[in-house]
């Protein structure tokens, strides 16, 4: 008869160790076979397989902290205080062999959802971390600046105003965003030390124009940057204290700021100056085809090099015109991207954990305010699913907005604008533009995206 | 494993003199102190009695293990204490304690320091360790007893 055990306790130096001693000590007197996974302070040991696990009649949790239960599922558990390990290990093997197995079936599907897990670990579970945390600073700075656009477009270049400062406010709010989830990704995977170059490395993402696909890159570099350090450095026992302090963020820092500034900047830069001339000689070509490529480009990275040089582009068409068909193309393709999100979080709920649900949202009203980066949480979190929708959708409303022959007198401002007389010519066709767009990235998203699996 | 890195002769009391739960972590803490262990003795002795608050480090079998993790601590450091009559440590098993090891952990500790506490808090759970510690006549025969 096989038995695994997990012990574990607060501080994790003493009682997790004797716990799991005395439960081996007790199984070998018992004549029963029986492995224990110590979660202490040097984190998990003896850590307990899929095979294991599958093949114990019962799990016991001799623990005083929360030990996740997760891979378990369909086993009958009993959970006790670490120190009822310690003081009776043999009537608690006892109790384990009597115990009535609530179901036998279950041992296979345990192991399918293990499998699963699997392989939303590592990669997946860091990413999910760094999309956490950055969600509340894109709805704190998102909806900020949707607010002073409230007071009405161009509110904000008034000097002192509360519109400006809302602005102001929420451009600090969103500016983080790129740091925080480069730097809780890089945390993720190498604790505190991966902070400090994940958030260099999310701001430098941002300074050179990398958007979020650079800040994810970012993340990770700077988390298997600690990792691999921390293998390769061998400091006598004198100097370890240093290596927190000192020598781990000196170095990742380093490390993940050349190659943030070298072998992404140069090439993001390169990039969005050739985006740049190739939209440029495109201003002659179909209407329709030139807004399609728009609104691929605004939805493709979100902030990254694509979508600057395509609203760098609509901005500049504004400044030789009253108004700008393109620079309308343009807005309505970076519209579409969390609307159509927002849209599918409501038409196809089970495909969205709860806090995406209510993420979601806050994308309305980022979507309305023209404020692309809504969508950048679900599009970090799952991009293979999430980007070709918003580029489908963005693309269906950049074309029909030019194909409208739409066009509009500001950069900014979203669905402030559509209200304000004269600001979009073609009103009716905008507006068909966008909510076409909107539909196309919601269904795709809902077709796309894969039931969450419920844990 | 290296267990003098953590322990040697200076750490090791044969005979406390404390006749209560309070005092005698005071004692061994003073011990740690005197080594210059602790950057904060008074930090560190609330890390350990908060702790034991939690519940008691008295594990029975007459064994305690008062520990700590605070930023008061300099270096990992570990204190054999034994008394002969024994002191009540509110131990699980309402028996006296009269073997104590108190651990001194820094907040930044090495794995290996660690491993090595795991190690002994694994080995005390075997009763001819203990029943070796009490009879151990010198603090190098403890040394000896625990390095097995």
């Amino acid at each position: 008869m096989k038995f695994v055990a997990i012990t574990s306790c607060p501080t994790g130096i003493a009682h997790t160790y004797m716990a799991a001693e005395a439960l081996s000590m007790a199984g070998e007197e018992m004549g029963v076979d029986i492995k224990v996974e110590t979660q202490g302070s040097v984190g998990a040991e003896n850590q307990l397989t899929e095979a294991d696990i599958r093949e114990a009649r019962v799990v016991i949790i001799a623990a005083d902290t929360n030990v996740s239960k997760e891979r378990f599922a369909g086993k009958t558990i009993i959970e006790v205080g670490v120190k009822d390990a310690i003081k009776d290990p043999n009537g608690l093997i006892q109790k384990a062999i009597d115990i009535k197995i609530e179901d036998k079936n279950t041992s296979k599907q345990a192991s399918d959802i293990k499998e699963e897990k699997v392989e939303k670990k590592g990669v997946y579970k860091h990413l999910m971390t760094g999309v956490s945390y950055m969600i509340p600073f894109v709805a704190a700075g998102g909806i900020l600046i949707a607010l002073s656009f409230a007071f009405g477009i161009y509110a904000f270049k008034v000097d002192g105003s509360i519109a400006a400062a809302l602005k102001d406010i929420g451009g600090a709010a969103m500016g983080l965003m790129y740091p925080i989830l480069a730097g809780f990704i890089a945390f993720s995977i190498a604790d505190r030390p991966g902070l400090v170059p994940g958030v260099v490395g999310g701001m430098l993402a941002s300074t050179v124009g990398a958007g979020f696909l650079g800040a994810m890159a970012a993340g990770f570099l700077a988390g298997y940057t600690i990792v691999l350090l921390k293998k390769i450095i061998k400091l006598p026992k004198s100097l370890q204290g240093l290596m927190p302090v000192i020598i781990l963020p000196v170095l990742s820092t380093l490390v993940v700021g050349l190659v943030m500034m070298y072998v992404i900047g140069k090439p993001v830069s390169a990039l969005t100056v050739a985006m740049s001339k190739y939209l440029t000689n495109l201003s002659g070509a179909n209407a329709g085809f030139l807004g399609i490529i728009l609104g691929l480009m605004m939805a493709f990275d979100m902030g990254g090099p694509f979508n600057k040089a395509a609203y760098t582009f609509g901005v500049s068409t504004l400044a030789l015109a009253p108004s700008s068909a393109i620079m309308a193309a343009v807005m309505a393709a970076g519209m579409t991207p969390p609307l159509g999100i927002a849209l599918a979080t409501v038409i196809a709920k089970k495909k969205f954990t709860a806090e995406e649900r209510e993420s979601g949202k806050s994308a309305w009203a980022l979507g309305l305010a023209f404020i692309t980066e809504g969508a950048i949480p679900f599009a970090a979190a799952d991009p293979l699913k999430i980007i070709p929708s918003t580029m489908t959708g963005a693309a269906v409303a950049g074309a029909l907005s030019m194909i409208f022959k739409s066009a509009v007198v500001a950069p900014h401002g979203g669905i402030f604008l559509l209200f304000i007389p004269h600001a979009v010519i073609n009103l009716g066709g905008y507006i068909v533009a966008i909510v076409a767009g909107t539909i196309v990235t919601g269904i795709m998203v809902s077709i796309l995206k894969k039931d969450v699996v419920v844990k | 494993m290296n267990i003098t890195e953590l322990l040697n002769v200076n750490l090791i009391k044969l005979e406390l003199n404390s006749k209560t739960k309070e005092d005698v972590i005071k004692e061994m803490a003073n011990i740690l102190d005197e080594n210059g262990k602790l950057l904060d003795k008074d930090k560190y002795i609330k890390a350990v009695t908060d702790r034991e608050k939690e519940f008691s480090t008295g594990i029975g079998m007459g064994i305690a293990i008062p520990h700590g993790k605070s930023s008061g601590v300099k270096e990992a450091a570990l204190v054999f204490g034994r008394s002969i009559n024994g002191i009540d440590y509110q131990s699980m098993d309402d028996e006296l304690a009269h073997i104590f090891f108190l651990i001194a952990v820094p907040e930044e500790s090495s794995d290996e320091h660690l491993k090595i506490l795991s190690q002994i808090s694994r080995k005390l759970m075997h009763k001819e360790l203990r029943k070796g510690l009490m009879e151990a006549t010198s603090p190098e025969e403890v040394i000896t007893l625990l390095e097995k």
